[in-house]
């Protein structure tokens, strides 16, 4: 019998942790450079490992291992590495209230923890190391990507929360993610809980686009415009770790639309083969259509960014909201 | 699978707990991977020396004057025009709009307060 620190351990660090969301962040930037690559009539990672499936991975061991640290006599890298590593922590920490995890965790709320752990810490540690290396750039890139937070965070936690709040009231556990996940199917089923859920899904998606700064939301890093925006002096290793904690935020980002919005593996049981194979099906579905919408939209400028952030993201999670509200006290 | 039903200040620590867990293992393999190779350069300014900017980022009230008048221009120009434009006549006639809806709202409700209460 596995003890309970053990199994904590094990899927704090391995499954769904650490190692697990290194290896789906991975795959994940994987996914999106070849489907961009086909998009865009391109071959896209072939030669590394099987289809080019290791390329990612190589990517990041070039990144830690050969290449040096450049910096200013004004760059704090320890500071900076101490943010991405903490961001990355976070987010392994955020699986074990995922129904995924082997050890669960849950509790009324759990919800609001999971977001601190998976999107306020992680945006917040990838703005301090941009700003530990500081520049023009960089700070012209990093207030693109607050700017573009101050929106898209708010519209992410209320297109989670909408459904969350729908399928767990009237159980013991309010606003819980791994509660949500086993109701929030039923919400699809109902035509007025189910317009609520479709807006939230909307509103999800393009807030993800905008929090992982893909088109056409890229202006933090907009090339030729601020070289390579809030990335433009981190380097080597400390840009290893800000690609795989952009990427991990993503994957996570994802993992939780799929279990509080679209009813994880529902219509198969939570431990079953279909219903993992009902989970990896949504999870390429989503990251499918962000890499449509990246490959079929330029790039906004910045009031342009906000104000379709505003119309596309934040305003049905709003309308969404309003209408459980209404749905909950019929 | 082990589930754990908690109250949020338990899941709170455990979760805390998981990160520093999870920290410490992450710290370890980056620093044992990590390429120890350190350039010293200047700041990344299109090939323009230093002394070009005079500060290397910009101050924060730069940037918040170029969100303001560029993404909340409305705001921005409201500000200036109507609340901001100089004259004295300008900035009481909106405050007296605005203390008037307040008053007026106040009064509603004191009134609700009294029929309901």
């Amino acid at each position: 019998m596995v003890s309970d620190q053990a199994l904590l351990l094990v899927s704090a660090l391995v499954f769904p942790g650490l190692l697990f969301l290194t290896a789906l962040a991975l795959f994940t930037q994987y996914l999106v450079r070849k489907l961009s690559a086909r998009f865009q009539g391109r071959m896209g990672p072939s030669y590394v490992g099987p289809l080019g499936l290791l390329q990612p991975f190589f990517d990041l061991l070039k990144l830690l291992r050969a290449k040096e640290v450049v910096k200013s006599r004004y760059g704090m890298v320890v500071a900076a590495e101490l943010s991405l590593l903490a961001g990355i922590a976070f987010l392994s920490a955020s699986t074990l209230m995922l129904p995924l995890s082997p050890y669960n965790v849950r509790s009324s709320f759990d919800l609001f923890v999971f977001f601190y752990a998976a999107s306020v810490v992680p945006a917040l540690a990838l703005a301090l190391a941009s700003l530990s290396m500081p520049g023009p750039y960089t700070s012209v890139g990093v207030s693109r990507f607050l700017s573009l937070l101050t929106i898209s965070e708010p519209a992410y936690f209320i297109s989670l929360l909408v459904p969350a709040y729908l399928a767990t009231r009237g159980s013991g556990l309010l606003a819980s993610i791994s509660e949500a996940a086993v109701n929030s199917h039923a919400l699809w089923r109902n035509p007025a809980s189910a317009a609520a859920s479709v807006l939230c899904l909307v509103a999800s998606l393009v807030s993800i686009q905008a929090r992982a700064m893909m088109q056409p939301f890229n202006i933090p890093d907009a090339e030729q415009e601020v070289i390579a925006g809030y990335k433009t002096e981190l380097s080597g290793p400390l840009l290893a770790l800000a690609t795989l904690l952009h990427d991990m935020e993503y994957a996570v980002s994802l993992l939780a639309v799929i279990y509080v919005i679209l009813g994880g593996p529902s219509p198969f049981a939570n431990c079953s083969l279909m219903g993992a194979f009902s989970l990896v099906a949504k999870y390429l579905a989503l990251v499918f259509t962000a890499t449509f919408l990246k490959n079929s939209m330029g790039r906004y400028r910045i009031e342009q960014s906000l104000v379709q952030l505003f119309k596309y993201g934040l305003v049905p999670a709003i309308v969404a909201a309003v209408l459980a509200i209404a749905y909950s006290s019929l | 699978m082990t589930v754990k039903v908690l109250d949020p200040f338990t899941l709170v620590y455990i979760v805390t707990l998981a990160a520093a867990v999870a920290l410490a293992a992450a710290a370890t393999a980056y620093y044992a991977l990590k390429s120890k190779r350190v350039r010293e350069t200047p700041v990344y300014l299109s090939g323009e020396p230093e002394m070009v900017v005079s500060n290397v980022s910009p101050s924060v009230g730069s940037l918040y004057w170029g969100f303001m008048k560029r993404f909340a221009q409305r705001l921005y120009e409201a500000l200036t025009e109507q609340v901001h434009s100089g004259s004295l006549h300008d900035w009481y006639r909106f405050l007296s709009s605005w203390l008037g809806f307040l008053l007026l709202a106040a009064l509603a409700a004191g009134i609700l307060a009294l029929l309901i209460g």
